[in-house]
């Protein structure tokens, strides 16, 4: 059997079902998320797009365990998300998910090394020295990890924050708008960097964006338009992206 | 730019609150140390007007020349008692008697530590003593009163018959008829008194003449020129209103003191707000960067951004002061219930009052010290660029160490460093001169700390870290990079608490040092098991005392020590002669023998009178008239020796044969402890004044007023620590503002809710120790410097205990300046902080 078709018989490594948040009270009542079913599959590249406001950030808070749905369920792996407390998901997020955000990823008293090898230490897990390696050479950091983060390009930050979230071997990594912050070379970097993830070391990838080239890397893309899931591409092309949000927003 | 101004106050109350504790904590104190004196001095006044009320005029006889050696002070004679009484509008008068009349404890020894004095009760209008249980002796010869403290104290009740010894030490009983209050009297107050009727005191006494004559009369003033004009010279004459004024000016003096004291600590306490006030208002300033840039955005100029951070200091100055004005007002109510309760020998009748000038420098001060500590804040706040509004990101302040700053530091501490290293090597111990540079130079060295502070935070967070690094984990490792992240913010922060301990451990050296220079000056010099003393070291032991004990086997070595007044040219000199093994330490000259026309004299009344070894100095003596004495030796002064010492024959032949003021007795080695008490005690079972005394309880008693000084000033510290935990909670508070996207960044990562709050108390636990770190070095080097200027030959200890602990607490009270910030940065949402400006 190959790599592929292994996947292909896992179960998803996130599924969420009936899923819906509110904000606020009586006539201030912000319904983000009306009732989402989605299930992201093992090994798998998922875009997230939508228009702003659609939802998308929250979606991605509520699947991550960094805010809680109002109503619906959420399962990472064969872990349910809701009812846990604090404690319990602060744990279920250090050892199964990894993340990645559009700016202020990094820390700035650490290294790049310090940086990418946090998650362990917070863990107070060894770290695989070959994945390691092979995680640095992949995003060829391996000359700057004695930096600082102010001393590396936006860019590089961003590889640093790739790294740190492939060191620990998630069961997902959800990535907020990543490319949201860099130009479109080190942007093109970064998302191959992801795809290889996925390709080479079997991660499974969440990312949510507004660019329909970003978008474009990834295996498959769900639209949510309102706080709902009313579209979906396998295999996009930025022109299919394109075209399907000019029809959500048409 | 004041609504702005008021916004803002709302804005951030709690950080207000916090900074308006320190102002409202130092002016507390400074304003109940007003409250208190105020307080007391009304109490003073008030008794020492209801007294004197009595009194139409007082005659005294006129005040001593000061600096004369104490000798029995001057009376008036009974004849002008009977001359004043004569004079025509005098109704009534009464000399007031008083002299040394032992009370014998029912141990049957002299109770107390000094003698009690006797004094007269007078009977009628002109009566001062205010009875406060039972009568006054009245006409009884045969009864007495006691002031309620001693009596208290040894035990006596009304109805007792308590025993006295008259000025010849001969036994006499009395009925204890009643209780009185010595009052504003501090001699009385202090030696504890009998009361006697005038013909009693006179007889107890042996004093024929009156320290003071109360007339009673109408038209004071008028009395006052009649009695002038017929008392003559040497003699005062005041209406009772003077007398009152006097009196209570006495009485201030002291209370002046004890004020100055405490508000030296008040000052302390201010300069602490001081820094915390800076701290308070350069942390709101970068909070609302954004804000105050958007106001120079929408047009203001930095004028009016300079003149709304001012503002804001002055409503805190003002609202902070007030409420430590109340604050001083309850500090000065408990303490006077405190001190009530204790039966503190001060008047604590009078109603506490916040009087007008107590108002005006609390409110003053605090305004001053808010509004002083603004200024650089608000000077910063002026110059935010308006493009800063449009910046996402705080951007982390950078610190280099400037040339400038390493200037300046060097500068200062060089100064400092060499101006107390020449006062505390070069300059002669003792001298107020000295101390004075040795404080100026450690005042220059704390100004070079302070600047070079900034530069030395990492270093130190690097060095205190190292342990919590290891232990903590991430969380450690976390903690200490913040903590040397703003070096300057955590450069102030730090100082404040520093001051405190600098002072906490100057003050525990120089009381360790004290007692071991004592310790080792005991051991050395006086080396003694036992002391046969009179209350007042008056020449009160027999010497057949001394020589019976000198028959005792058990005994190694017995000292007679005996001395008496003479005069030296037109000063008075303490001159005698000691027997016995005793081996004083001889600063120059020679102490093998003593001969005739020969004199040892202690450095220090040496260097009053300006005599040398070889020169001659002029005594004038009972029995051989002037006689001539040649000084052959200077002694230190902490040996037990008299000013002047002579051999024992020519001292007998020239004064006679005076009795021994004090014996010095140690006991051979394997002799029981209580055996040799026993017989200490049974040579001088037949006489009650003489009390004996051993050198661990007077040790015991040194080391109990060395502790109580040192727990006194520790606590009065203890505010200014106080204060500077304040700053330390304000700037982890900002931290936790600063960073909150990275906390939250941390969380996103898998830190937990209670690993982030390690964070901070351990990054805490690093400020508190590097301030106290600096603090302690400073204090031991000014504790060495001090202990050199106190007196020479001093020793230095280090309470290493004592330091330790204090190290510790300060790491302890960082970690509790630490909850609530922490608390607030673990409970903030993920998802919030992540989309956070």
């Amino acid at each position: 059997m190959t790599l592929t078709e292994t996947r292909r018989h896992a179960p998803p490594a996130v599924v969420a079902r009936g899923l819906t948040k509110v904000y606020g009270q009586g006539d201030a009542r912000v319904h983000a998320l009306r009732g989402v079913d989605v299930a992201f599959a093992t090994g798998a590249f998922t875009a997230i797009m939508g228009p702003s406001g659609s939802g998308k950030s929250t979606l991605m808070h509520c699947l991550a365990g960094l805010d809680t749905a109002t109503s619906g369920t959420v399962h990472i792996g064969d872990v349910e998300l809701t009812g846990l407390g604090d404690k319990q998901l602060t744990l279920l997020r250090r050892d199964r998910i990894g993340f990645i955000f559009q700016a202020f990823n990094l820390l700035p008293t650490l290294t790049a090394e310090q940086n990418i090898r946090l998650p362990l230490e917070i863990a107070a897990r060894q770290a695989d020295q070959v994945l390691f390696d092979r995680v640095v050479e992949t995003v060829g950091l391996k000359d700057r990890l004695g930096h600082r983060p102010t001393e590396l390009s936006g860019g590089q930050q961003q590889r640093v924050a790739v790294a740190r979230a492939l060191i620990s071997k998630p069961q997902v990594i959800f990535a907020d708008e990543p490319t949201g912050n860099l130009d479109s070379r080190s942007g093109a970097e970064v998302l191959s960097f992801l795809r290889t993830s996925v390709r080479e070391l079997g991660q499974t990838i969440v990312m949510v964006t507004h660019d329909p080239m970003a978008a474009a890397y990834a295996d498959r893309v769900v639209f949510l338009h309102d706080g709902e899931l009313v579209s979906e591409l396998v295999a996009p092309t930025p022109q299919g992206v394109l075209d399907t949000l000019m029809r959500l927003e048409g | 730019m004041l609504k702005t101004a008021m916004a803002g106050l709302r804005a951030h109350t709690l950080r207000l609150l916090l900074t308006s504790l320190a102002i409202t904590l130092g002016v507390g104190f400074i304003a109940g140390t007003f409250v208190l004196t105020d307080t007391i001095k009304a109490g003073f006044g008030q008794r020492v007007t209801a007294e004197a009320d009595k009194v139409a005029v007082a005659v005294l006889p006129k005040a001593e020349r000061p600096g004369a050696e104490p000798s029995t002070p001057s009376t008036l004679p009974p004849s002008l008692l009977e001359r004043l009484r004569a004079l025509p509008g005098v109704t009534d008068a009464q000399g007031l008697t008083r002299g040394r009349t032992p009370l014998i404890g029912k141990d049957g020894k002299a109770a107390g530590d000094m003698p009690t004095s006797g004094v007269s009760v007078a009977s009628g209008p002109l009566n001062r003593t205010t009875i406060v249980a039972g009568t006054g002796p009245g006409s009884d010869d045969a009864a007495a009163v006691l002031d309620e403290n001693t009596a208290k104290a040894e035990g006596f009740r009304v109805g007792d018959t308590i025993t006295v010894l008259d000025h010849t030490g001969a036994r006499h009983p009395f009925k204890l008829v009643g209780l009185f209050d010595p009052g504003v009297d501090q001699e009385l107050a202090y030696t504890g008194a009998v009361g006697f009727t005038p013909a009693a005191a006179a007889r107890m006494t042996g004093e024929a003449g009156f320290r003071e004559i109360d007339l009673a009369g109408a038209d004071p003033a008028r009395l006052k020129q009649a009695v002038a004009a017929t008392v003559g010279a040497g003699v005062e004459v005041m209406t009772g209103t003077e007398l009152a004024a006097r009196l209570a000016a006495q009485a201030g003096v002291e209370i002046d003191a004890m004020s100055l004291a405490l508000l030296m600590f008040g000052l302390v306490a201010m300069m602490v707000a001081a820094l915390v006030i800076y701290n308070t208002f350069n942390i709101l300033v970068a909070q609302r960067t954004k804000e105050m840039a958007l106001l120079r955005c929408v047009g203001a100029t930095r004028g009016q951004v300079f003149g709304s951070i001012l503002i804001e200091s002055v409503v805190v100055g003002l609202l902070s002061s007030g409420l430590g004005l109340l604050a001083g007002y309850g500090l000065g109510v408990v303490t006077m219930r405190v001190l009530e309760a204790f039966d503190a020998p001060l008047p604590t009748g009078a109603a506490v009052t916040l009087t007008p000038s107590t108002i005006a420098v609390g409110l003053a001060l605090g305004l001053v010290v808010t509004v002083g500590a603004a200024l650089l804040p608000a000077r910063t706040a002026t110059r935010v660029a308006p493009v800063a509004a449009l910046r996402t990101q705080v951007e982390e302040q950078t610190f280099r160490t400037g040339v400038l700053r390493m200037l300046f530091a060097g500068l200062f501490l060089a100064a400092g460093l060499g101006t107390a290293g020449v006062g505390a090597l070069a300059l002669q111990p003792g001298q107020p001169s000295t101390l004075i540079v040795v404080m100026a130079g450690g005042a220059l060295t704390f100004l070079g700390v302070l600047i070079l502070g900034p530069v030395l935070v990492r270093p130190l967070s690097a060095l205190v870290g190292w342990v919590p690094r290891r232990l903590f984990g991430v969380p450690g490792r976390l903690a200490v990079d913040n903590s040397g992240r703003n070096p300057k913010r955590a450069a102030t922060t730090t100082v404040a608490l520093t001051i405190g301990v600098t002072l906490m451990t100057l003050i525990s050296v120089v009381t360790a040092s004290t007692r071991a220079t004592m310790d080792a000056k005991l051991d050395e010099q006086f080396p003694i098991d036992y002391m046969l003393a009179s209350q007042d070291r008056e020449a009160a032991v027999p010497r057949s005392v001394g020589a019976s004990l000198r028959q005792r086997p058990e005994l190694r070595d017995v000292v007679q020590i005996r001395q008496t007044t003479a005069t030296s040219g037109a000063r008075r000199v303490r001159i005698g002669a000691y027997e016995g093994p005793l081996q004083p330490v001889v600063k120059a000259g020679s102490l093998r023998d003593l001969g005739p026309g020969e004199v040892a004299v202690r450095a220090a009344t040496a260097a009053e009178f300006g005599w040398r070894v070889g020169g001659t100095v002029p005594v004038k003596t009972k029995r051989a008239g002037t006689v001539s004495l040649t000084v052959v030796a200077l002694v230190d002064d902490d040996t037990p020796i008299p000013s002047l010492t002579m051999a024992p024959a020519q001292f007998d032949s020239a004064f006679g044969a005076v009795p021994d003021s004090s014996v010095l007795v140690n006991v051979e080695d394997g002799i029981s402890p209580d055996h040799a008490r026993n017989l200490v005690d049974a040579a001088v079972a037949a006489y009650p004044t003489v009390k004996v005394s051993s050198s661990t309880a007077v040790r015991g008693e040194f080391d109990e007023a060395l502790d109580m000084l040192l727990m006194i000033v520790t606590g009065l510290l203890g505010l200014a620590v106080l204060i500077s935990l304040l700053g330390i909670a304000n700037t982890l508070a900002l931290s936790v503002h600063e960073r909150t996207r990275e906390s939250a960044l941390l969380r996103a990562l898998g830190l937990t809710r209670s690993q982030l709050r390690r964070t901070l108390s351990v990054e805490a636990l690093v400020l508190g120790l590097i301030g106290a770190l600096i603090g302690v070095v400073l204090g031991l080097v000014f504790g060495w410097a001090a202990v050199r200027v106190m007196a020479d030959g001093a020793r230095y200890a280090v309470p290493g205990g004592q330091i330790a602990m204090l190290v510790a607490l300060s790491g302890l009270a960082g970690v509790l300046a630490a909850v609530l910030p922490a608390r607030r940065a673990a409970r903030a949402s993920i998802v919030g902080s992540l989309a956070a400006g």
